[in-house]
């Protein structure tokens, strides 16, 4: 029974409240809905802020507890049959506790190891990677928990009209939410298994192309922005890291492109995925992509991709996933097989 | 002489036992109201030692540093919370007797109630089953108090006491027919109890066991011993394996398990929180003086205990020690332990604890607790640590006999844990039990589909407590778990007297319902109900035009027992057919350029989907008094009235819609609001117009041929009566059926006569008729005759229904029957109301039924996957009344004061009871009045909270003692000459109502002889 193998016994995924389509954004906050649906892409994204009143409706913990309870609960799990938890975020609900020993809490879970990942785009690798090195004799089953959520970067009362493009598209690119999946060193029950991870700081030397700051008890650097991108160079350099990363996936597994059932591209933007997805060029393979209709919601993309490929990957069918990060360029990625 | 080394005689040959599951646990601790705070009080290394209360007894009078004579030396030991209050109405009893009996009593009957919700089993559901019942207790200190007042002893004073009655009550109250028994042997007795409900389980004297120990201090007489013994520590407090320890702290408190054969649990998918796989109880004999302890009595239990589960010593993980922090009985222990683990092969020294160090010595209820925290830890994976470790006595010499103390939570490995239990008692009776964490079975939940949500409670009140504790449990339920906890709702929270329902679509709209329930005090009241029967449900058939493509679709969604039911139906229908009619009907598909709309498939699919919804219903319980059924809607009625099987119905149905299709299509059908005799009186010189239907008084509907229909039609509208000609592709009921009649005759050949199972109100004959009326010619008839739904109906409420339920695409008939005036205030429900249908209105239809008082089979509403019990929050019990006797409040011998406190008035903002109706309003006699007080009396009640409907037995505890006062007491407000018989009041009087009725009549009778 104990193997090296890494096996997903089940998926979560936790989106707040109803999806927000860009004719409802656009009434929020001036954009214009044709803009959004033509160059970003993005139709739906759900938020843990109620629009009309700006009360944050959930945190962080709320949706990253749904999903890992979701999880759980669709593997058949207890509490007490969890050996660790892993949390991958950009947005902790706090910095202190950190959020995923709330999430614990919230679960039921006592008496075993925590992890949270500060971490962006790549951080549901990063933590898929942590988590398949944590299971061992004693550690067989775990929970890796990715999410986001952007309530502190909403600012409601802003005017944005006349705002260039290069502000107002985190009002539309974004969305909340969460998703998780149990990872097993055990193949019992499982409906995938977890082939390779690929998880690579590739930056030194490079500028960063997204910055989010925080601030303490000082309150914001004057002259400061809270959160800072670099199109340019996210449009120029993602498409090219993506197709390395799936060959050197595809290279370590020795399996051809045509082999691939399913693709789970880099989830930028609606816009930007269908155009990676043509750079990455897999005919034979269903794309699976959740952006347009999440919005790009950070940590928590990766899992709702595998969330809703579970339910279609059937035994021997194969999948590979890429994932970049612009922050400080990380490459991640990985691949799965259909049990 | 002291015990030899030598293994007791009996030779103990090693059969290897079977194992028992823990399934339920239920308990109250110093520190802990529950089983989760006493969870809480143990993994945070907490204790609950505090001051003697002064509802105990005066400390300060007992109170001596030096522990003089008479006097204790410590002020100190664990108590437990609320010891007083009891919900003597949930358990029927009276106020009288509730305060007549042992606390203990109390205690024990509350959270046997609970372990057995905890364990997924409805406590009602145990009634009259082999049950067994073994309490283990070392003291009454009530009786102590209150059996030497002698004027004062009362029946139930007497049956109050006993440890006997307290196995015996639970017995009683729950109706459970196997052994009942208390166990005394001091320390060990809840220990030696599980022994010895496990051995009866394995015997087969039960299929399941309640298990208790219970301790409650009263009086300080056994900390008197425990000083004058030299045992008693100054603080009150165990310290168990510490170099800090000084002796024993007393405790109290009540524990709870119940256990089934491993085997049982499993194929009942119950949640198991561990396996008693072997245990052992012996005795030390001729030992160093009958209260100390014996290492070679403690080592041979060890290893029996071993041999049973079929382990060796290096399997345990884990001892929850006896451990009371007495010097010498800690050293004994240790080297007992050690003898047998010190050479065992384990990677990690044995760890050792004992709950003593939390709660004080618990005496009676000790070893149920070091039961309870092992198997809490086996489920929780993490054994909790040992208080004191931290000052670990050396003279022990722990690590040398492979032992070590939890230091803190330690997390247990994987796969399965072994730990054991040991309890010594006073007198030498030793135990010790053998657990194993329970077998891992992943049990994955399918989500989606609907439940009910159900919650009952024996007032309303109650219902408010409980929803609150439900909805907690619903709030912090994932999603995906909601169809299980309904499940386990069904299961666990249905059957008692005052319901409520909720008919479950999504989490966010159950968390709501249940959030208005709990703001709104009277929204509880008002949708609760306390059935008082069964309800009598007639079934109603829709008929044709009630069709649409997407008919039963969600049902067939959401709904397994309607989609098992539906394949069926197709699958009978299909070689007449060929195609598939669930096709046609949910998703508008076509066969042969047909579709749903067209009467060739039409009939078929309406027949489909309401075998199907019948059927539904009938395999959830609902079996109908009565059916009818409008037109085609007949088939389906004599289906579910056993009168047609299934195949002949679909033959039947089949031909009936093909020969209508190929009539032509050259008919009319109008809808006029007339009577029937007046649209009559039109149609005498209308050879080839009939009446279709009739409807209701003013509705019916002409049929036939088109020219002389809307002749006929105009006629009326010229004298203001409203027409509608209905969009038909023929003329149903009319003449121009009469081919088709000829046809379907041949067709229907000879069918086998069947009795009709329930009553069936024939639309043909207007009237009730006999299975062996259903003849081919019937069906034949059928085709041209008017549909008498008016007289059928009429005919129907004779048998006065409670309920019409519409069995259909959409709710026709019951508001057809609602416009004439003949639903006779039955409830209507319609499970499929239309193409908006949800699938939640068939869950609403049972909840409906379900509150007015049916007991669904729930289980057949939920997929495989949802049917696993989880664990609900134990029934919350009222905790208003108190009743408590203690060396506080009784002095000396004749004294024994039993008080009552009245709750106090309802603080602001908590919700109140809904008011009950009084029993007594308007104008009664002094004496009627005098009688309802004379059963406030003997029963301790006020007399406000005596309703009528409120029985003497079930309700008000009356037994036969009191029934005999009863007698005696009528005798004398009524001023009778003579008592009333016994024999002649019991059937009489079986609620308050009933027995003042009768005062009234003995009154009035005697006045007419004056």
């Amino acid at each position: 029974m104990s193997t090296d193998e890494t096996f997903v016994l089940s998926t979560g995924s936790a989106l707040p409240g109803d999806p927000i389509d860009n004719t409802a954004l656009a009434k929020r906050f001036g954009v214009n809905a044709q803009w959004v649906e033509l160059f970003v892409g993005t139709r739906t994204r759900h938020f843990a802020v109620d629009l009309g009143t700006a009360e944050q409706t959930h945190t962080l913990a709320d949706l990253a507890a749904a999903a890992g309870a979701q999880a759980m609960s669709r593997a058949g799990l207890e509490p007490t049959d969890l050996d660790f938890i892993v949390l991958a975020t950009a947005t902790p609900d706090t910095l202190m506790p950190a959020t995923v020993n709330v999430v614990a809490d919230r679960l039921g879970v006592d008496q075993v190891a925590t992890y949270q990942l500060q971490s962006g785009c790549a951080g549901a690798i990063q933590a898929l990677d942590v988590g398949r090195k944590l299971l061992d004799d004693d550690h067989r089953t775990g929970l890796v928990i990715g999410g986001d959520v952007c309530a502190k970067h909403l600012v409601l009362d802003r005017d944005t009209t006349g705002q260039p493009p290069s502000e107002l598209i985190n009002y539309v690119l974004f969305g909340d939410g969460a998703g998780a999946v149990v990872l097993s060193a055990d193949a019992e029950g499982a409906t995938m298994r977890l082939d390779t991870v690929l998880n690579r700081f590739t930056g030194l030397g490079r500028d960063p192309a997204q910055v989010i700051h925080w601030w303490g008890e000082t309150g914001p650097t004057p002259g400061v922005q809270a959160v800072t991108e670099d199109y340019k160079a996210i449009e120029e350099r993602v498409p090219g890291m993506a197709v390395e990363v799936l060959h050197e996936l595809l290279d370590r597994c020795g399996w051809g492109k045509g082999e691939l059932s399913f693709l789970l591209p880099p989830q930028l933007s609606g816009r930007m995925t269908q155009r990676i997805v043509k750079d990455l060029a897999v005919d034979s393979a269903t794309e699976v992509s959740v952006v347009a209709d999440t919005g790009n919601n950070g940590n928590a993309l990766p899992f709702l991709q595998l969330d809703a490929l579970a339910p279609q990957i059937r035994a021997g069918q194969r999948a590979a996933a890429v994932a970049i990060e612009s922050s400080k360029w990380l490459k991640g990625g990985f691949t799965l097989e259909g049990l | 002489m002291a015990g030899g080394q030598q293994a007791p005689r009996t030779a103990a040959t090693a059969v290897v036992a079977d194992p028992i599951a823990v399934v339920g646990i239920d308990c109250r601790f110093p520190g802990a109201g529950d089983k989760d705070a006493f969870w809480d009080v143990l993994v945070r290394g907490e204790h609950g030692i505090s001051e003697v209360p002064a509802q105990r007894w005066d400390s300060a009078d007992f109170h001596d540093e030096g522990g003089g004579a008479g006097r204790v030396n410590t002020r100190f030991a664990g108590f437990m919370s609320d010891p007083d209050t009891f919900d003597f109405e949930f358990f029927g009893i009276s106020p009288r007797e509730a305060a007549a009996m042992d606390p203990q009593q109390r205690m024990l009957l509350q959270a046997s109630w609970r372990a057995v919700e905890d364990s997924g089993t409805d406590p009602t559901a145990l009634a009259g089953s082999s049950t067994g019942v073994f309490v283990g207790m070392m003291s009454s200190e009530w009786a102590t108090l209150h059996m030497s007042d002698y004027a004062g002893l009362t029946a139930h004073r007497g049956s109050g006491n006993g440890y006997c009655m307290a196995a015996n009550r639970i017995s009683y109250h729950l109706d459970l027919r196997g052994p009942s028994t208390a166990v005394d042997t001091a320390c060990s007795s809840s220990l030696v109890a599980t022994h010895l409900a496990c051995t009866a389980i394995r015997a087969g004297d039960c299929d399941s066991a309640i298990v208790a120990g219970v301790n409650l201090l009263l009086t300080p007489a056994l900390s008197i011993f425990y000083t004058q013994a030299g045992l008693s520590a100054p603080d009150g407090r165990c310290k168990p394996y510490s170099g800090d320890a000084v002796g024993i702290g007393r405790g109290e408190g009540v524990g709870v398990v119940v256990l089934r054969r491993l085997s049982d649990a499993l194929a009942d998918k119950q949640p198991i929180y561990a396996v008693i796989e072997g245990s052992a109880v012996n005795q030390d004999g001729r030992s160093n003086g009958i209260t100390a302890p014996s290492r070679w009595s403690q080592e041979h239990v060890l290893t029996a205990a071993y041999a049973k589960a079929g382990i060796t010593p290096g399997d345990l993980t884990f001892v929850e020690g006896h451990g009371t922090g007495t010097t010498l009985g800690d050293m004994i222990e240790i080297k007992a332990l050690g003898a047998v683990h010190a050479g065992a092969e384990r990677k990690q020294p044995l760890l050792l604890g004992s709950v003593k160090g939390n709660i004080g010595h618990a005496e009676g209820a000790a070893g149920i607790a070091g039961l309870i925290k092992a198997c809490l830890a086996l489920d929780k994976r993490v054994l909790p640590p040992t208080l004191h470790a931290d000052s670990e006595s050396p003279q022990l010499k722990l690590a040398e006999n492979g032992i070590r103390l939890a230091r803190g939570p330690v997390r247990l490995p994987r796969g399965t844990v072994r730990g054991a239990v040991s309890s010594f008692g006073l007198g030498g009776t030793n135990a010790h039990v053998v657990l194993a964490s329970a077998p891992a079975v992943r049990r994955p939940v399918e989500s989606g589909g609907v439940g009910v949500l159900t919650v009952s409670a024996n007032t309303v009140a109650g219902l408010q407590r409980n929803i609150a504790a439900v909805a907690e449990t619903v709030d912090s339920a994932p999603a995906d778990r909601l169809g299980q906890l309904c499940h386990t709702s069904n299961l666990v929270k249905s059957s008692l007297r005052q319901r409520i329902a909720i008919a479950v679509t999504s989490p966010e709209q159950v968390r709501g319902e249940l959030r208005r329930l709990l703001r709104d005090a009277d929204a509880v009241a008002e949708r609760s109900k306390r059935p008082t029967g069964k309800p009598r449900v007639a079934f109603l058939f829709t008929g044709q035009g009630s069709q649409y493509a997407g008919m039963g679709r969600a049902l067939h969604e959401h709904c397994p027992p309607f989609r098992a039911r539906l394949a069926e139906a197709d699958a009978a229908l299909r070689p007449h057919l060929g195609c598939s009619i669930t096709e046609v009907a949910l998703h508008g598909a076509g066969h042969d350029g047909l579709d749903v709309g067209e009467t060739a498939l039409t009939q078929p699919a309406l027949f489909a989907l309401q075998y199907a919804l019948a059927t539904a219903l009938g395999d959830l319980g609902l079996r109908p008094d009565a059916v009818l059924g409008h037109s085609v809607g007949e088939f389906a009625a004599a289906c579910a009235a056993g009168v047609l099987a299934l195949d002949e119905a679909a033959a039947l149905v089949a031909a009936r819609g093909a020969l209508m299709q190929a009539l032509p299509r050259d008919g009319a059908m109008i809808a006029v609001q007339a009577g029937e005799e007046r649209v009559s009186a039109l149609l005498a010189d209308e050879p080839l117009v009939s009446i279709a239907a009739v409807n209701g008084p003013d509705s019916t509907v002409v049929s036939g041929a088109a020219e002389p229909a809307r002749r006929v039609a105009a006629a009326l509208a010229a004298e203001g009566v409203k027409t509608t000609e209905l969009v038909v592709s023929h003329a149903f009921h009319s003449p121009l059926m009469a081919p088709a009649a000829a046809g379907f005759a041949e067709a229907a050949g000879p069918l086998p006569v069947r009795a009709s199972a329930v009553a069936f109100a024939s639309t043909v004959h207007g009237r009730f008729v006999e299975g062996a009326e259903l003849d081919a010619a019937y069906w034949s008839a059928q085709v041209t005759a008017p549909v008498r739904f008016t007289a059928a109906m009429a005919a129907l409420l004779d048998r006065a229904p409670t309920h019409l339920v519409e069995i259909g695409p959409r709710g026709v008939l019951v508001g057809m029957a609602a416009r004439a005036g003949l639903t006779g205030g039955a409830k209507r429900l319609v499970p499929v109301p239309g193409d908006t249908a949800t699938g939640a209105e068939f869950a609403a239809t049972l909840a409906a039924l379900y509150t007015d008082g049916l007991n669904p089979s729930w289980a057949a509403l939920y997929t495989e996957g949802q049917r696993t019990p989880r664990r609900l929050p134990g029934y919350v019990f009222a905790d208003a009344e108190r009743f408590w006797a203690s060396a506080a409040t009784v002095r000396g011998t004749v004294a024994s004061v039993v008080t009552k406190e009245q709750p106090g008035m309802p603080e602001v903002g908590q919700p109140q009871p809904a008011a009950q109706a009084p029993a007594l309003s308007g104008d009664v006699r002094p004496e009627v009045r005098a009688v309802l007080a004379v059963v406030a009396e003997i029963g301790d009640y006020d007399p406000a909270d005596l309703a009528p409907e409120a029985k003497l037995h079930e309700d008000l505890g009356f037994d036969s003692i009191m029934v005999m006062q009863l007698s005696d007491r009528l005798t004398e407000v009524l001023r009778l000459p003579e008592p009333i018989p016994v024999t002649e009041l019991l059937p009489r009087v079986t609620t308050v109502g009933d027995l003042l009725a009768f005062a009234g009549e003995v009154l009035g009778e005697q006045e007419r002889n004056r």
